[in-house]
């Protein structure tokens, strides 16, 4: 079959601002269930108290915020994410178009970060199940 | 000209306008596009007319649930009423909480997608028209038996989150369960078709040049709900099916003498359940954020914040579903988690907001009535919102649970959140659907009449709850004190009908003969206002390049451009319907996509599909089956006759120098993505199972010891056997690539007997164990992995068999092998299907047996 002319098209994976965007929301969710399995499986499997197991609850939280520190610097240094506030990324061209992405994955990052913390903190404060 | 010099910012100047030329053009484009006439206008697919179908009929369940939401009202009016029975009343709440969510609420979204979707991205119909249909026929099917059986006193009665026992429990439930249980599957199935729909559409169905960040508001949206449809569905779908294997065959997942455990059920359906509150919210926001710069004449404030706030909403709203069991004891760190989430997810939504709000204070903001139900909704739900966090709280959650203060929490989210937006689409819509104006007195009228009627109907509620009043009851005593404000409601309630039916009444008068309105009437800047006036069927009349996210402001001349014919794809010269399919970041163009037409196929394969959830409900298992055999020879008749076809010629010009190739297979082509988002709704499916699994593992201290291990000789086996399904298939994807499409036919031939042989195994080993399903909840969880997988291994049976065929036919080629190539896509899947289910009836015990 011959190729007729097609202007060719970044690719999704290779490009990659795509999946950016979703990487830091999921690291927060896998963050989440993750905790929410090591405490019910401790409350109905061994119990007690929580002060033992805080530390999985602390190197858990750490690990993810770390992550999602990484993500966001690959958007702010790969995408030129930038944290604008009233500038608008509305530009006709493939820069902008990554700029943009970045800009949101960045704003992402700052939100999975915080909703990370606030899953580690009742760790952190709670004595029992 | 080759490929990669090709550059969209440089095209070649449109040809002279010919206006011969434009008149055949337009001829031709109308002839393609035309809705079939008198009764065969069923048989039609175009997503102008079935997303007003799928709008009709969900306005009628509305209604219907409003009726409902009325008998409540005027039941509970007075202490001591006996206008409903108690049975009657049970049967009434629950319809109508069922129908409102599942019958309404999230089939509007679907509805007005497909309605203006297509013409905001200036496409001309969505990629898959047919399956739109074929959902619209499944939604229309289901809603009409669930809420029919209310006429035969057989309307389900548990509430609408059915908890069990009381649903699992044949006893304490009669045919209504089921009802619910299979006539929602059927149509959740419908909200899935359509989700894959969207989602399709707003990646690939760009119009050219449209790149992520030119991409309205709207399309963020849909894209971002469709995916939560996506993953929340599913979960829900895997519990009916568990529910209904106990009540029709006794299989032990609920009861806790057999291992159950009840609360099972309440994790899958509010895994669901969460999310499913802001799947209805997000789509009205959506409408607000494309309503609002139209009328504030400027672009969105804060564009990327909301898109940002979309997404983070979206996942949020995952991590709260156990803030509905917070008072079922659960641990209390467990609960702290999910508080902590439900105060999170306030914080896009607050973005969101916000940016709305700052729109309008930089802008003078042009008054207009679908910003007086916007600012209506706005003050409802903000409203709402407050009591929402006030219930996240887990000792408030205590105090409220259960009472009306829920109810009126709920409602005002709802109302405020997707009702009143709803309304304001409606009316800013009216004249891009009939081209007509409402009438906009009675416009404001029907507001005014809303707004208070549903203040003074819900207001109360907050009082009578914090008074006592438990939600759900049938009556109540003088002596409870709550006789007052229950009749205030009931007058408020009533006086909400009358404002409804005011908009009804403005929406469906008869306008044939009014002065057809202005193009762009709103003074609009997205694509869907480029429609002429009058209206065409063809979606627009040439495929534009979009260079802004407010085209039809920011590139002047468009609209003539467009009419003139002087961008892509202008005509239908072979009498296809034909879309353009661009890449997903930058719209870069890929390919010219044939769609089909109008056909009853999609009617009959409902009906038939129908047919067998229905009977199932009756337990008529014959019919159940050979309607589904029909069902299934349908579909393939329609995949067949209506899908990958091999073009006359392999690339087509569309206009403005560019040639398209008019064919693709595998990542590219659409069918791949469609398999590709349809296999993850299946994969968080199989996920609730494997939940299910752990869960009960959790609960249960002896949830494995029950029985003897199962061979593992045997499982090592079957885990062979359906591997080697997977296996050949992509061997066979190699050698029809390699040109040898006899080897191709015989690997996929002998797929499918080493996943049945595989299959067989699986059985054999759980028979040996002496596994019985309605012995235990692990023995039922066993039973139920193995049947998910096996309806795998024989879904993965028929298509190969069907693309084997396709080969021999020379249907599917070499050259052309987008069949297998989606079919390679679905043994991924189901090769991940079984590794899981190997690691949990093989490895996970071994490893806890060596722990
Ligand atoms: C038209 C005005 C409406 C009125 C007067 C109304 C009235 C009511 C009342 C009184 C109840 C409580 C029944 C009870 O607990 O005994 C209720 C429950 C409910 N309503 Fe509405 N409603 C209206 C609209 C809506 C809308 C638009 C939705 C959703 C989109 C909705 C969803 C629900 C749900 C989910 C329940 C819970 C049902 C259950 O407890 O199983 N309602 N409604
Ligand atoms: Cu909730």
């Amino acid at each position: 079959m011959k190729h007729p002319t097609r202007p060719r098209a970044p690719r999704l994976i290779d490009d990659g601002s795509l999946w950016i965007v979703i990487a830091a929301p999921s690291i927060w969710a896998a963050h989440f269930l993750i905790s929410y399995w090591v405490a019910a499986i401790w409350c109905a499997k061994i119990g007690g108290s929580l002060l033992d197991v805080r530390w999985i609850i602390a190197a858990l939280g750490l690990a993810s915020i770390a992550l999602i520190g990484l993500l966001a610097l690959v958007a702010v240094r790969r995408y030129g994410g930038t944290l604008i506030i009233f500038e608008e990324i509305t530009e006709d061209s493939r820069p902008a178009r990554e700029r943009f992405m970045g800009h949101v994955s960045l704003l992402l990052c700052i939100l999975s970060a915080v909703a990370v913390g606030f899953t580690v903190i009742p760790g952190l404060v709670m004595q029992t199940c | 000209m080759t490929s990669d010099a090709f550059d969209l910012d440089d095209l070649p100047p449109a040809e002279p306008y010919d206006e011969a030329r434009d008149k055949a053009q337009r001829e031709r484009l109308l002839t393609t596009w035309q809705s079939p006439k008198g009764w065969r206008y069923l048989s039609d697919v175009n997503n102008s007319e079935v997303g007003l179908w799928y709008l009709l009929t969900s306005f009628a369940f509305f209604c219907f649930a409003g009726v409902l939401a009325l008998l409540i009202r005027t039941q509970l009016a007075v202490p001591g009423n006996d206008f409903l029975s108690q049975d009657l009343y049970n049967q009434v709440f629950t319809l109508h909480g069922t129908a409102m969510m599942f019958l309404f609420a999230v089939p509007i979204f679907e509805a007005v997608a497909i309605l203006v979707l297509p013409e905001i991205l200036g496409a001309r119909d969505l990629p898959f028209p047919r399956l739109s249909a074929f959902g619209y026929w499944c939604f229309l099917i289901g809603g009409v038996f669930v809420c029919g059986s209310i006429f035969f006193g057989a309307a389900p009665d548990g509430g609408w989150f059915m908890y069990a026992p009381l649903s699992s429990n044949p006893e304490y439930s009669g045919v209504g369960a089921d009802i619910w249980l299979l006539g929602l599957s059927f149509i959740e199935v419908s909200s899935i078709a359509a989700a894959v729909e969207l989602i399709v559409g707003v990646l690939k169905s760009r119009p050219p040049g449209m790149r992520l960040n030119q991409m309205p508001l709207y399309c963020w949206y849909v894209l971002v709900v469709a995916g939560m449809i996506l993953f929340a569905f599913p979960p829900l779908i895997a519990g009916d099916l568990l529910l209904e294997l106990e009540r029709a065959f006794g299989w032990a997942f609920f009861d806790p003498d057999r291992g159950g455990d009840p609360l099972l059920w309440q994790h899958l359906f509010w895994i669901f359940g969460h999310p499913e509150v802001y799947i209805v919210f997000l789509p009205s926001i959506a409408l607000i954020a494309t309503i609002l710069p139209t009328f504030a004449s400027r672009p969105m404030i804060g564009h990327s914040w909301i898109v940002l706030s979309a997404v983070g909403v979206a996942f949020l709203s995952f991590g709260l579903w156990v803030h509905h069991m917070f008072t079922v004891g659960l641990p209390e760190i467990s609960l702290s988690f999910f508080s902590a989430a439900s105060e999170a997810v306030a914080v896009p939504t607050g973005i969101q907001i916000f940016c709305f709000v700052a729109t309008m204070l930089v802008a003078k903001v042009r008054p207009s009535l679908p910003m007086l139900f916007a600012g209506g909704a706005l003050a409802i739900f903000v409203f709402g919102g407050l009591t929402g966090v006030m219930v996240a709280l887990v000792p408030f959650d205590w105090q409220a649970h259960d009472s009306y203060f829920v109810v009126a929490h709920l409602h005002y989210t709802l109302i405020g959140g997707m009702l009143f937006p709803l309304f304001a689409g409606v009316y800013y819509w009216y004249p891009f659907v009939t081209q007509r104006q409402t009438n906009q007195k009675a416009g404001k009228w029907s507001f005014w009449l809303m707004f208070g009627g549903f203040n003074l109907a819900f207001l109360p509620m907050h009082w009578t709850g914090v008074m006592g009043m438990p939600r759900r009851v049938w009556t109540y005593d003088v002596t409870d004190g709550w006789a007052v404000l229950n009749m205030v409601s009931t007058v408020g309630s009533f006086i909400f009908a009358a404002g409804f039916v005011v908009l009804a009444v403005n929406v469906l008068w008869p306008r044939g003969k009014h002065a057809p309105v202005k193009r762009n009437v709103w003074n609009a800047g997205t694509m869907e206002w480029s429609a002429e006036v009058p209206d065409k069927p063809w979606g627009v009349r040439s495929i534009p390049l979009i260079k802004s996210r407010y085209p039809l402001w920011d590139q002047p001349g468009l609209l003539d451009q467009i009419d003139r014919g002087e961008w892509f794809l202008p005509d239908a010269k072979e009498g296809k319907r034909e879309l353009i399919v661009t890449d997903i970041l930058d719209a870069r163009p890929l390919f010219v996509q044939r769609v089909p037409g109008p056909s009853w196929l999609m009617l009959f394969a409902a009906l038939f599909l129908g047919t067998s959830f229905i009977v199932a409900t009756y337990h008529w298992w014959t019919v159940a089956l050979i309607s589904g055999a029909a069902f299934v020879a349908v579909t393939l008749y329609w995949l067949w006759t209506g899908t990958a076809h091999i073009p006359e010629k392999t690339e087509k010009y569309v206009g403005r120098g560019l040639t398209l190739p008019t064919y693709e297979a595998g990542a590219g082509s659409v069918g791949w993505w469609a398999v590709f988002i349809t296999m993850t709704g299946d994969m968080t499916a199989f996920v609730g199972l494997v939940f299910s699994y752990f869960f009960f593992w959790t609960v249960l201290p002896d949830f494995m010891s029950t029985t003897e291990a199962m061979p593992f000789g045997w499982l090592l086996l079957g885990f062979a056997g359906v591997l080697g399904q997977w296996g050949l298939t992509v061997a066979a994807r190699g050698q029809l690539a390699g040109r040898a499409p006899g080897a191709a036919i015989g690997a996929l031939i002998a797929a499918p007997v080493a996943g049945v042989l595989g299959m067989a195994a699986f059985a054999w080993a759980a028979m040996q164990a002496g596994l019985d399903p309605t012995r235990h909840s692990f023995d039922a969880t066993i039973w139920a992995l193995l049947l998910w997988l096996s309806v795998h291994v024989a879904l993965g049976l028929l298509m190969q068999l069907y693309t084997a065929a396709r080969i021999w036919a020379g249907i599917c080629t070499p050259d052309f092998p987008a069949d297998l190539r989606n079919l390679t896509l679905y043994t991924h899947f189901l090769a991940v299907t079984v590794i899981m289910t190997f690691a949990m009836l093989a490895v996970f015990p071994l490893w806890l047996g060596a722990l």
